[in-house]
């Protein structure tokens, strides 16, 4: 049942995962529109707004260091590299073995932390206040999606996230245990935070008491903001692929023909908008919490995740 | 070949001869040192990269009639020779200019003593862990912790350093008396003090001595490690030491701890079968653990530079223990493949020598800083990137590599580490495996407030404007201390990109002390261009990682994202001041290091207990504010709880002593022949 993905199947699903990204942030919108009774820009306005963005000239603040230009490409190049480590259309393990889930979730840490450092190069109060928001809900979110993680790589002996879906199989709901269920509630709870939406985050404001990522983001422009708002897009759909990596690979398990390829990439599509549809609800149905409100919130997906190691395990 | 290191010690040695001039005494001091770490270097490599079970074997002259001393470099030793050199190097790179730099006035016998204590420093660290007997490794050892002393102190002339070097003093010597138990006892029941014979007496041993002799020897060791809560010293002491120094001290002398501990449990005291007791393994395991995360939530609070990464050495000898004590704990084990415990033990050595890889670098980073600005605060720096480009860009890869990101080295050994965790998981279940899985938990709450603690240190100290005159006018660092910190990074980077080329050399020291298949048969079974680890025994489902291909990924992304980055319609670039709300800016605006920190404060409040004082002075109303004054601090828990206590109660008692030392010689007489009595009561009546 196990067969490897070739490299090309993971440059192109990759590059698959990088096309797509603005369009589930489309849907998103107009999801959320729709809940709250707007009409909403079409699904295809995140793709516009990076065209324009990118056509545009750069403004620079006068105080950043030679960092602050290379901070917007190796972000980009970092998160898109993460896009190489989760199955798409396919599962099994990699021919050749660029990274596993642990290298995922390092990658995804290096673009936070080196867009934090291009917060702080400009020396405005905004960016360090974004910047310290973001690497404080960052430590407490990373250990519990390492237990996540953990809990599904106990049983299947390895945290590669290929051969963690294909070890799961088409087996589907009805082959979870307890301990799958409370790691899909610690993921659901984790969700919204790593993708940078309410109520841990707003990516709809610039106020400054709501904002952490977008704090970051004010003093890039032109190209560069273009880099990092496609950043975070991507970083949205490698998150949401990764959960169904995790959780439910029904579909990256059939064949490696090319039936089994479209089969895989419809099913991919479904999921994600299952999980799309799963991001909109949420933010149309809960305010922003405080930030000193996140850690409880947080909190939550801990007891879930430990809960969830401790029934595999005991 | 040991002949050559010999040399390096003789070198070393007589260097302060030049003492009539400081310059010289700096140049040929440094020069020494650095072809003493060369032929280490030499050394290290001719016996890792040798035959399988090559040891070294150099007698010394008899200096004492009741022994014989001898030096013997094992893959361990060789091991540990060579994180000596690697950092050695660099810092006798970085040394001369770094010290008539910082210290410009300082005199020619200060400058002399400073480098007779590098050289005495440098070589005793080398022969402590090259020692083939005790009392070698004895009187190195303490002739480091001498040596180090002096630097410590030499570099102002102020109190605090002062004070910081009396509590590393009786740390220290406190340790090395557990460790002069350990070994005696082992010398007194076999007769000679080689480690040999001291082997051979060790095989006699029943079970709780021999776990007595261990916890004795893991806590002289872990005092010099600075493992919580023996660990007070280190974040006083290693910054007062000249940067170079503070390099070596963090990076190089915390491992010769992490040797000791090494040898004793692996090799002096492991049993002949079976596995390791378990209380051994479970404990170091244990305070591994405990140091990880109490570290790094202590470097979190500093503001201090060079004390920052002082508590992350804390914080990274953590890591070591967990790699160590998962060994310990899976070595032998019934029903553990042997696989196994070596990817635990190379995890814990692929992490020492990257830990001295990057903090030495950012040591060297902060000293360039300090050399440059002589301020160690961080709210009192801000905006060097512009003004020494090399060296902020130096100590953001040191910072990339310490938070444990790919692609670098830190990342490495930790994914090894976080791999054998999940491995040894599975093989115990109930709480023994959820402590296990626990622990790996904290590791990975450890790799991110590592990372927040070093956006924090490198964007407050580096970006943003300058918010003092020393920071306004500060210079790129001379390039001889810029040529020390390029060789470190060159091996964060070597060791992070290409790990697979590295593990050839882990082989002599994992085969040795487990005397299972070495480090690179385990972890590059699929290639050197491949890590990877098999969980299970068949080792269909092993997960592989491969940094080199990750990184030719992420520089061609980089590529494809700078094209992207110039835009489709040229580049106009246009330079602004950065939005403060219609203000005109100034670095009051930039975000400081204590604000940075205070979400976490608050979050952790209930482990870091912050002290907070405001003081308002009002004009009548408490609307109008004449003036407001706000303190905060965060000290160290194991300060308050245990070492207070400890001065508390050491205090009382010696107040009740003072109560009977009435000053008259006749009532002391009586005290001493009281104890005389005493003492033969108890000890001398045994012989009829």
């Amino acid at each position: 049942m196990i067969s490897e993905r070739s490299l090309g199947l993971v440059l192109l699903e990759m590059t698959l995962l990088v096309l797509l990204s603005p369009l589930v942030t489309g849907i998103i919108q107009k999801l959320k529109a729709r809940l709250q009774c707007r009409q909403g820009a079409s699904i295809f306005q995140p793709y516009r707004d990076l065209i324009k963005l990118f056509c545009k000239g750069t403004v620079q603040a006068d105080t950043t260091s030679g960092f602050f230009r290379w901070i917007p490409v190796l972000v980009l190049a970092a998160t898109v590299a993460a896009g190489a480590l989760v199955p798409v259309v396919h599962a099994g393990p990699a021919v050749f073995p660029f990274g596993d889930a642990l290298m995922l979730l390092g990658l995804l840490a290096l673009a936070r932390f080196l867009t934090a450092i291009g917060a702080l190069d400009a020396g405005g109060a905004f960016g360090g206040m974004g910047a310290s928001r973001e690497m404080t809900i960052a430590p407490l979110v990373e250990p519990v999606l390492m237990m996540v993680v953990f809990s599904t790589a106990l049983a299947a002996r390895t945290t590669d996230l290929g051969a963690l879906a294909a070890h799961r199989g088409t087996s589907w709901i009805f082959a979870w245990r307890a301990a799958d269920f409370l790691g899909f509630a610690a993921m659901l709870v984790l969700l919204p935070a790593e993708t940078g939406r309410i109520p841990v985050d707003n990516p709809d404001t610039h106020l400054e008491l709501t904002m952490l990522h977008e704090g970051m983001l004010l003093e890039h422009s032109g190209p560069g903001l273009g880099c990092m708002i496609l950043a975070s897009h991507t970083r949205q759909i490698v998150s949401l692929t990764f959960v169904s990596a995790l959780f439910f690979p029904i579909g990256p398990v059939a064949g490696a023909d090319a039936i089994g390829l479209l089969l895989g990439a419809g099913a991919f599509a479904a999921k994600i908008l299952v999980l799309a549809l799963y991001l909109a609800l949420v933010e149309s149905s809960y305010a922003k919490l405080r930030f000193f409100r996140v850690p409880q919130y947080l909190g939550v997906g801990f007891v879930c995740a430990i809960m969830a190691l401790a029934l595999r395990i005991l | 070949m040991l002949l050559m290191a010999a040399c390096f010690g003789a070198g070393a040695i007589s260097s302060p001869l030049a003492r009539w001039s400081g310059r010289l005494a700096l140049g040929v001091g440094h020069l020494a040192a650095l072809a003493g770490a060369m032929v280490g270097f030499g050394v290290s490599l001719g016996v890792l990269l040798g035959p399988p079970g090559l040891t070294l074997i150099q007698p010394l002259p008899a200096i004492f009639p009741f022994a014989r001393l001898s030096l013997s470099v094992d893959g361990l030793s060789a091991y540990f020779l060579l994180v000596i050199s690697l950092v050695g190097v660099a810092a006798a790179f970085y040394g001369p200019a770094y010290l008539r730099t910082h210290s410009p006035d300082a005199g020619a016998a200060r400058q002399g003593a400073q480098v007779l204590a590098l050289n005495v420093f440098l070589g005793c660290m080398a022969f402590v862990c090259c020692a083939g007997d005790a009392l070698t490794f004895l009187l190195c050892w303490e002739g480091m912790t001498l040596a180090s002393y002096v630097l410590v102190v030499s570099d102002d002339t102020d109190g605090e350093n002062a004070r910081a070097g009396l509590l590393y003093m009786v740390m220290a010597h406190g340790g090395t008396a557990l460790l002069l138990v350990a070994f005696l006892t082992l010398t007194e029941r076999a007769g000679a003090f080689d480690f040999a014979a001291l082997r051979a007496a060790a095989v006699g041993l029943d079970s709780a001595t021999r776990t007595t002799l261990f916890f004795l020897a893991l806590g002289g060791f872990a005092t010099k490690a600075g493992v919580v809560p023996l660990h007070v010293w280190l974040p006083r002491a290693h910054p007062a030491a000249p940067s170079h120094v503070s390099a070596l001290m963090s990076g190089v002398m915390l491992k010769v701890a992490i040797y000791g501990i090494l040898r004793f449990a692996f090799d002096l005291l492991a049993p002949v079968t079976g596995p390791a007791p378990f209380s051994w393994g479970w404990t170091v395991l244990f305070v591994g653990t405990i140091s990880a995360v109490l570290g790094v939530l202590y470097a979190l609070q500093q503001h201090d530079l060079k004390r920052l990464l002082a508590f992350h050495s804390v914080e990274n000898v953590g890591i070591i223990l967990i790699g160590i004590g998962l060994a310990m704990i899976l070595w032998r084990r019934e029903g553990v493949s042997g696989a196994l415990a070596t990817v635990a033990l190379t995890a814990a050595l692929l992490h020492t020598v990257n830990h001295a890889a990057f903090k030495g670098l950012l040591f060297l980073g902060a000293g360039s800083v300090l050399c440059r600005t002589h301020v160690r605060n961080m709210e009192e720096l801000g905006g060097l990137a512009r003004r020494m480009p090399w060296t902020a860009g130096l100590f953001l890869l040191g910072a990339v590599a310490i938070s444990a990101l790919p692609p670098l080295n830190g990342f490495v050994s930790e994914w090894l580490t976080f791999q054998a965790l999940l491995g040894g998981a599975d093989c115990f279940h109930g709480p023994a495996g959820l402590s296990i899985v626990l622990s790996a938990a904290m590791l990975a709450l450890t790799g991110g407030l590592a990372a927040a603690c070093f956006a924090k240190a490198f964007g407050v100290t580096f970006l943003g404007r300058p918010r003092t005159p020393h920071a306004e006018h500060a210079k790129e660092a001379p390039p001889s201390m810029i040529a020390g910190m390029v060789w470190l990074a060159a091996l964060c980077v070597l060791l992070g990109v290409a790990p697979g080329y590295v593990m050839r050399l882990l082989d002599a020291p994992t085969i040795g002390l487990l005397h299972e298949a070495g480090a690179s048969a385990v972890v590059t079974a699929r290639g050197p261009l491949v890590l990877s680890t098999a969980l299970t025994e068949s080792g269909v489902d092993a997960t592989a990682i491969s940094m080199t291909m990750m990184a030719a990924l992420l520089v061609a992304l980089a590529a494809i994202a700078w094209v992207l980055r110039h835009g489709f319609r040229g580049n106009s670039l246009r330079t602004a001041p950065t939005w403060t709300c219609g203000m005109s800016p100034t670095a009051r605006f930039d975000y400081t290091a204590t604000a940075f920190a205070k979400p976490l404060r608050l979050v952790f409040a209930a482990l870091y207990r912050p002290r907070r004082e405001v003081i308002k002075e009002t004009a009548g109303t408490p609307y109008v504010l004449r003036r407001m004054k706000y303190a905060g601090e965060v000290v160290d828990f194991a300060e308050t709880h245990i070492y207070h206590r400890i001065q508390y109660g050491v205090t009382r008692l010696s107040r009740i002593l003072r109560l009977r030392s009435t000053g008259r010689i006749h009532g002391y007489i009586g005290f001493v022949l009281a104890a005389l009595f005493i003492a033969l009561l108890l000890f001398g009546v045994r012989h009829p």
